[in-house]
């Protein structure tokens, strides 16, 4: 088993990473999956939802399996499992197929990430160093997930997303494979499940309040990037991997500090006034979102690796408890994107038609004569009618400018300003889901401060 | 530096770097970027010292619009964009659940408005004014959309609307 401890150590990180990051991974690809499948805004939440949930429902008896089965075999079929329901993901050609693809793959990856954290402490050569690197490459999988999705889903496809998974979830099998056939099954279950003692309360309901609130912060930027500033994936995406690039600052600071404690307070607030940051964006910049992001990125890094660590000290066995951190943090996420989603859905409609209410205002206010007006009104309502309830792009409603130079300022005038009222509704409309996740992350300070204070 | 300070350090640096990241953007406006908000239509709008044709067609559109909508109990924007083409009439209609009868009423009744306002702002001579409410009052739907789309047309060319006597009226126009 010790013959090549890097790869393995490696594949298991990589297994880890490549599951947690699935939980976000098709966020920027869900308005292709919507479009190429036809189906509805709720019907398509599923693909991220499905995973989530099964996530959450599985985690724990995937623990015990891998402790009944053997942690390699489990890891292994997990990751095939994982692998072969990618596969079926990417070829989907309905939604329903997709949606149980997801289901079967959160299976897999359930299985595959509880028994990683099983194998990883005779891998890397201390449990505290295999907790360590557990929740390190989870909260990077997190984080880098939307922003890989969004360069898949540009480049090539947003079967992609799935299909790419399935080469990485083999090769990282493979190291695992010699674990396995190493093992024999050991029947501990009975005896496992005496042993195993409550999971730390405190600290997963922490995870679970720090998960929802991080799933607003991943999801609801991307959807404020696209949906509302009408980036492409590709823009969406390279804006929003300055998250993870935070995330691996604060996997930097947190060696510094033991107090797992204060890393998990410190995450929380930063997490918390990353969001509150976002929630009061003052203009519709990409650049604006970079500062709140360096906090969220700093900050998940901190607190989730702070819980989990929290959550697993002086417990065991590992797998189990690593399993209940998995199910509070998929709960969390699942939380978060159902109570958010229908907040978001109805603040945008409605913003949506105060900015086109006050874009109009600035059109019959303005000195141009009636009949330009009216042209531009017939021009703005068509490109209402045709965006179908996204937030449009103005501009080509105010093409071809006029070729007198006054009446030609006077136009653009008026193009900016209604472009600059359909920005505000756009990203006004985030602020109440933004604000609600800064308050649940504020809030997951009370179970932090009444975790027991352990100090690895 | 001992690990007890370096967790006050960090929780405190955390606490610094979020307030000032907020108080940064509550600053800047933050909590005031929002769309603005359109004025009641059943508030009357000040004319602003209109001079020459082409601001009094303007304002008298918008006083018009405001009275329709406000007789529709809708925004002055939605109602300025339903009566733009026939298909957006079409979608407001459905949405509304207005017809053509009460949409031709409150048309009206804007019409009406507008004249009143003109009136009281000295644009429109009350020797004008009369004659107009009453054609207002008789004409077609179309027509009335046209007035309030095209203001221009009953302001700059009352002799078609009112007739040969509309000549005469017509000078007395400021």
């Amino acid at each position: 088993m010790a013959e090549a401890p890097r790869p393995r150590a490696f594949a298991l990180a990589l297994a880890v990473g490549l599951v947690l990051a699935d939980s976000s991974i098709v966020v920027l690809a869900l308005p292709d999956i919507y479009r190429e499948l036809d189906t509805s805004v709720a019907g398509v939440t599923w693909v991220l939802v499905s995973f989530n949930l099964v996530m959450a429902l599985a985690a724990v008896p995937a623990a015990l399996l891998a402790r009944r089965a053997g942690p390699g075999r489990v890891a292994a079929v997990g990751l095939a499992v994982f692998a072969g329901a990618g596969l079926a993901c990417g070829v989907a050609d309905e939604l329903s197929t997709l949606v149980l693809a997801r289901c079967v793959q959160a299976l897999g990856g359930a299985a595959a990430v509880t028994a990683a954290l099983e194998l990883l402490p005779a891998t890397v050569g201390s449990e505290r160093r295999a907790v360590a690197v557990w929740a390190s490459a989870g909260a990077t999988g997190a984080a880098l997930g939307p922003a890989l999705g969004g360069l898949l889903t540009e480049l090539v496809s947003w079967q992609s997303v799935f299909l790419i998974q399935v080469p990485v979830a083999l090769a990282a099998a493979a190291p695992i494979l010699t674990v396995a056939k190493h093992e024999a099954a050991t029947g501990v279950l009975q005896t496992e499940l005496r042993r195993t003692g409550r999971p730390h309360l405190w600290a997963n309901l922490a995870l679970a309040m720090v998960s929802a609130a991080i799933a607003a912060a991943l999801f609801l930027l991307v959807l404020l990037l696209i949906e509302g500033w009408r980036l492409t994936p590709i823009g969406a995406a390279i804006v929003v991997t300055v998250m993870p690039l935070a995330a691996v600052l604060g996997s930097r600071i947190g060696p510094l500090v033991p107090s797992t404690k204060a890393r998990a307070a410190a995450g929380a607030i930063l997490v918390s006034g990353g969001l509150a940051g976002l929630a009061f964006l003052p203009k519709a910049e990409v650049a604006l979102t970079l500062p709140p992001q360096v906090l969220i990125g700093i900050g998940l890094s901190l607190v989730l690796s702070a819980l989990t660590e929290t959550a697993l000290s002086g417990r065991a066995p590992q797998a189990i408890h690593g399993g209940w951190t998995i199910s509070a943090r998929h709960a969390g996420v699942v939380i978060g994107l159902l109570a958010l989603t229908p907040i978001f859905t109805a603040d945008i409609a409605e913003q949506r038609q105060d900015a086109i209410d006050a874009g109009t205002a600035v059109v019959l206010d303005s000195r141009v004569s009636p009949l330009v007006k009216i042209d531009l009104a017939q021009r703005i309502d068509e490109r209402l009618a045709g965006e179908k309830g996204k937030v449009p792009t103005i501009a080509p409603a105010f093409e071809p400018l006029p070729s007198d130079p006054g009446e030609r300022e006077e136009i653009v005038g008026l193009r900016e300003e209604l472009q600059d009222q359909l920005d505000r509704g756009a990203t006004h409309a985030f602020s109440p889901s933004f604000l609600l996740g800064a308050l649940l992350a504020l809030l997951a300070l009370l179970p932090i401060g009444l975790s027991r204070r352990v100090e690895l | 530096m001992s690990p007890a300070l370096r967790a006050q350090v960090l929780v405190g640096a955390a606490i610094v770097s979020a307030l000032a990241l907020v108080g940064v953007y509550l600053a800047a406006g933050g909590s005031s970027y929002a769309p603005a908000k359109t004025q009641d239509p059943c508030q009357h709008r000040a004319w602003s010292n209109p001079r020459g044709l082409g601001e009094i067609a303007n304002q008298f559109s918008n006083s018009a619009l405001d009275g329709a909508a406000c007789q529709l109990g809708v925004s002055r924007e939605t109602l300025a964009r339903a009566l733009a083409t026939p298909e957006a009439r079409e979608r407001f209609s459905e949405r509304y659940g207005v017809d053509d009868e009460k949409l031709a009423r409150a048309v009206r009744a804007g019409l009406l408005r507008a004249i009143d306002d003109a009136e009281d702002a000295g644009a429109l001579s009350p020797f004008i004014a009369g004659p107009l409410r009453g054609t207002i009052e008789e004409i077609p739907l179309d027509q009335a959309i046209e007035l309030i789309n095209n203001a221009d047309s009953i302001l700059g060319n009352v002799e078609g609307l009112l007739g040969p006597a509309g000549s005469l009226l017509e000078e007395l126009l400021p």
